[in-house]
């Protein structure tokens, strides 16, 4: 996935771009049971798969790291847990952010959330193995969240810490999470995002003492598949048979091997040796699609590519409304997507509710009525006057980005272009990506160019990232996601009264906090970032599609790749 | 022996400094481990976990920085060089350079040995004929090649034998993903095909020096007068040509060899880049691209002490085969 920067090789266009393009996150709190807030879930697991298919065939994935492999699987690693969830290691419920928030059973057969929303009890899955053939039980799940708080480097969603968790036990078949408030946004991390882990060896000596940095080498998980064996170049992994899902998964074997750069990466793609493309290729259609027809690509944004003005009063120019409504408005959205972004990321919209993915947030009607469903370059330009700008007394401002990421570089100088007609003198400087980290969370730009890249099954992950003042810092300090500085009490209690309440108002709230999208232009959002995904039809059938939504397609997901991995099948072995 | 025990002196005296610098320059740089991660992770995890976790794997921001380089100059020397806190989070330094290192001295290695031996001779032959057919049209020739940067070069090869061909040879890698290392014949020949593009790439972009410097010494010595006396004695042509020219012609240009001997551990990072090539180069531009310190630390400290033997045995060659150097040293 990765992220990479273009050394030299993006002269020739064989190399890649921008780790940036890369994003597809989740994060922060919220709630995921949108239409579902009963918590009553099929208990058929994999309800898409229509048929059944024989075992047999490879994937290979492409999926670019940037790193040769480590070899380790511990979930709670950062660097690692993209190879190891969904894999090896499994969620109670996978919530598929892509199909309004969708839920199949996991681990957990069902869930009942308690008054108020302030615990949940899920039903434990019976006749479910650990890959070494130990029965799992509720106790491994209880042993899961106890661990986390026994360990707090391992609580990465800060279930205990930020969520309210006070304490999870088991009962037979049961477990129950008590928290201290409304935890319903948090259903997405502990639900989705956490792996439960085997309790007989997560509680040997040498793992107890270290479960944070224990190596996981040659994990046991209740997943669909098993490591075997790994090295520096490649990990191999081989369908696990103790799997719950019986026949499944059809695949036998995936090849996924640690790709340095997109471009050799991407040729892979491009010759057929991959089948499972996952970062973004410069000119896809020559370079990828014209190659066979078998080759596709389908990859659906999750979250806005934006321009972040700052908003403290000590940067006048980019504090004031008036001049971040005309940069708004003179921007041409469609071009910044078709010239900077190749057509492969569509164009954002002010509200920062990413269409088509959050259909159902997104108030058409008010965009329209605020003047910013189109470029409107006279009222840009009759704001910038209002401000006192005007072409003979031009506004200058520098917008800072990452060095290497030329598809924004590309991107920025049409907005440039766009700026310079309603007297805005933009000056786009290059950063090492160290630097721009560092000026971005502190506080240190007039304008910054970057990818939020968190979210979640609805806009509320990201844009309470992005607005809540909660998530800021003053000038100089680092800010952990509201790097534009902005606060707005009126927001925050928007998001406040989001976790207590139903599904509908829900949506509701979200209409409401787009619309103060549309009144203070606390970002500008410029287009969507998507899940990059290419996917080759030639054996391999079962892919996620727009028509099958089933989960987020990017190999770099997790646990969606799991999903996606129990739905391929080999045609040849049929 | 003066001369040897100063040489020594120095040796010790620039290594500390290299060191030192080692441990400081990238505590200078933007970033810190982890904003590096925090933006890896895309900023979904909690900070206070991430930061936690970075202290389990030995990252101390909090300690007192001279405490932390007395302990680094005693990591580095028994060889604790740490776990990485980049992108390869969790995995041993040494395990990373030693899963590395074989590949870089291999590559490289092999490939700066070759193109200084077919250089030095294809340098020598041409000085010999110089106004001659391969004179008139090698060395023009390798003046464009090693101007050409590495990474172009490498992607008209991949381009040319590789796309056009239909994967004739392989582009990326240092073997098939999917092939387990093991001591056979057919693993070998998969390793030695891997290698066919990139070790291209670095010999052609690099053999054009070998042969220009060659050539110009190989005419300078001709010209000398023992050259002169060696022909008026009847001695053959190739006796010549190699005994008396090419021996004495090659003295300059075994102490740049010595040297790139030295800078062959630090790889070559473009060429590993666009190969896909897990060697040591790759590893440092990782490292720095995710202020990885342990890795960092781990690789300038192998990279100062190649070069900086390498040059020591250059001075101690220079001063066995040439007395001058050795009189002026005790003088």
């Amino acid at each position: 996935m990765r992220r990479t920067k273009t050394i030299a090789a993006a002269v020739v266009s064989l190399s890649l771009l921008a780790a940036a393009c890369t994003s597809a996150t989740k994060k922060a709190t919220s709630s995921s049971a949108a239409n579902n807030p009963s918590g009553s879930v099929s208990t058929q697991p994999g309800s898409t798969a229509k048929a059944s298919h024989k075992q047999g065939g490879t994937v290979t994935i492409v999926n670019v790291q940037g790193q040769t492999w480590s070899c380790q699987f511990n979930p709670f690693n950062p660097a690692v847990y993209a190879e190891s969830l969904g894999f090896v290691y499994e969620p109670l419920v996978f919530v598929n952010l892509l199909n309004n928030a969708a839920e199949t059973p996991m681990l957990a057969s069902s869930y009942t959330w308690g008054p108020d929303k302030k615990s949940i009890t899920f039903t434990i899955r019976d006749g479910v193995k650990w890959s070494d053939g130990q029965p799992f039980s509720a106790d491994d799940v209880a042993f899961t969240f106890n661990l986390m708080k026994r360990v707090p480097a391992t609580d990465l969603y800060s279930l205990w810490t930020g969520a309210g968790l006070q304490t999870v036990t088991a009962t037979g078949n049961k477990v129950l999470l008590s928290f201290a408030k409304p935890a319903q946004p948090y259903f997405w991390y502990f639900a989705d995002q956490v792996g439960i882990v085997p309790q007989h060896i997560w509680t040997t000596a040498a793992v107890a003492a270290h479960p944070d940095t224990w190596a996981d080498a040659n994990p046991v998980g209740t997943g669909p598949f098993k490591v075997s064996p790994c090295g520096p170049n490649n990990i191999q992994y081989v369908a696990n048979p103790n799997y719950w899902q019986a026949g499944k998964p059809y695949i036998q074997k995936i090849v996924y091997p640690g790709y340095l750069d997109n471009g050799p990466g991407n040729r892979d793609l491009a010759s057929g040796k991959g089948q499972w493309g996952s970062q973004f290729i410069p000119n896809i259609k020559q370079f990828y699609l014209s190659k066979s027809p078998d080759n596709h690509t389908w990859s659906p944004p999750v979250t806005n590519v934006e321009i972040f003005p700052n908003l403290d009063p000590s940067h006048p120019q980019t504090s004031k409304l008036a001049v971040r409504q005309a940069i708004s408005m003179a921007i041409d959205r469609n071009k910044v997507s078709q010239i900077g972004e190749d057509g492969q990321q569509p164009p954002a919209n002010q509200t920062g509710i990413i269409l088509p993915t959050f259909n159902m947030y997104y108030d058409a009607s008010a965009v329209a009525a605020a003047g910013y469903d189109k470029p409107n370059v006279d009222k840009a330009k009759s704001l910038m006057a209002s401000a006192g700008y005007s072409p003979s007394n031009p506004l200058k401002l520098t917008i800072i980005t990452i060095t290497g990421y030329t598809d924004w570089d590309a991107s920025l100088a049409v907005i440039k272009q766009n700026l310079a007609s309603i007297g805005i003198d933009l000056t786009v400087q290059d950063l090492a990506q160290q630097t721009f980290n560092s000026r971005l969370y502190t506080g240190d730009f007039d304008l910054a160019y970057y990818g939020e890249p968190t979210s979640g099954p609805s806009p509320y992950y990201e844009l309470r990232q992005i607005l809540y003042s909660k998530n800021t810092a003053p000038i100089g300090k680092s800010a952990s996601t509201n790097y534009e500085r902005y606060i707005n009490p009126a927001v925050d209690a928007l998001f406040d009264q989001y976790p207590s309440a139903d599904s509908a108002t829900q949506v509701s709230l979200i209409k409401q906090i787009g619309q103060a999208m549309l009144n203070d232009v606390p970002i500008i959002p410029t287009t969507e970032s998507v899940d990059w995904f290419q996917y080759n039809t030639k054996d391999i059938a079962g892919w996620p599609t727009p028509a099958d939504p089933y989960a987020q397609p990017a190999a770099f997901n997790f646990p969606d790749a799991g999903q996606v991995l129990l739905h391929l099948y080999s045609k040849s072995a049929q | 022996m003066r001369y040897v025990v100063r040489r020594l002196g120095f040796f010790a005296l620039t290594l500390w400094v290299a060191l030192t610098l080692n441990f400081f320059i990238p505590r200078f740089m933007p970033g810190n481990p982890l904003d590096a991660l925090r933006a890896r992770t895309h900023d979904r995890l909690s900070p206070a976990a991430l930061e936690q976790m970075l202290t389990s794997y030995g990252f101390k921001p909090h300690q007192n920085i001279f405490v932390q380089y007395l302990e680094y100059l005693r990591n580095m020397f028994t060889g604790h060089w740490g776990i990485s806190i980049g992108a390869t989070l969790g995995e041993p330094v040494s395990t990373i350079v030693w899963q590395a290192l074989p590949w870089t001295l291999g590559l490289v290695g092999v490939t700066t040995v070759l193109a200084f031996l077919l250089g030095s001779l294809i340098g020598v032959v041409a000085a010999w004929r110089r106004g001659g057919r391969l004179d008139s049209v090698l060395p023009p020739v390798f003046v464009v090649t090693s101007a050409l940067p590495y990474f172009w070069v490498g992607l008209m090869l991949i381009l040319v034998f590789s796309v056009w061909t239909h994967g004739w040879l392989p582009s990326d890698f240092n073997y098939d993903p999917d092939l387990l290392p093991e001591f056979s014949l057919g693993f070998i020949e998969n390793v030695l095909k891997h290698a066919v593009l990139p070790a291209a790439t670095i010999l052609i972009a690099s053999i054009g020096a070998w042969i220009l410097t060659m050539r110009n010494n190989m005419i300078t010595t001709l010209a000398e007068d023992y050259v002169r006396m060696g022909r008026a004695k009847g001695l053959s042509n190739s006796r010549i040509m190699t005994d008396y020219a090419a021996r004495n012609a090659m003295l300059p240009n075994l102490s740049g060899f010595a040297m790139s001997l030295g800078f062959v551990i630090t790889g070559s990072i473009l060429v590993e880049y666009v190969f896909n090539y897990p060697g040591l180069g790759y590893q440092l531009y990782n490292a720095v691209q995710n202020t990885d310190y342990p890795l960092m630390q781990a690789l300038f400290m192998l990279f100062t002490v190649a070069v900086l033997v390498a040059l020591l045995v250059c001075d101690f060659a220079i001063a066995w085969l040439d007395p001058r150097v050795r009189a002026t040293g005790s003088r």
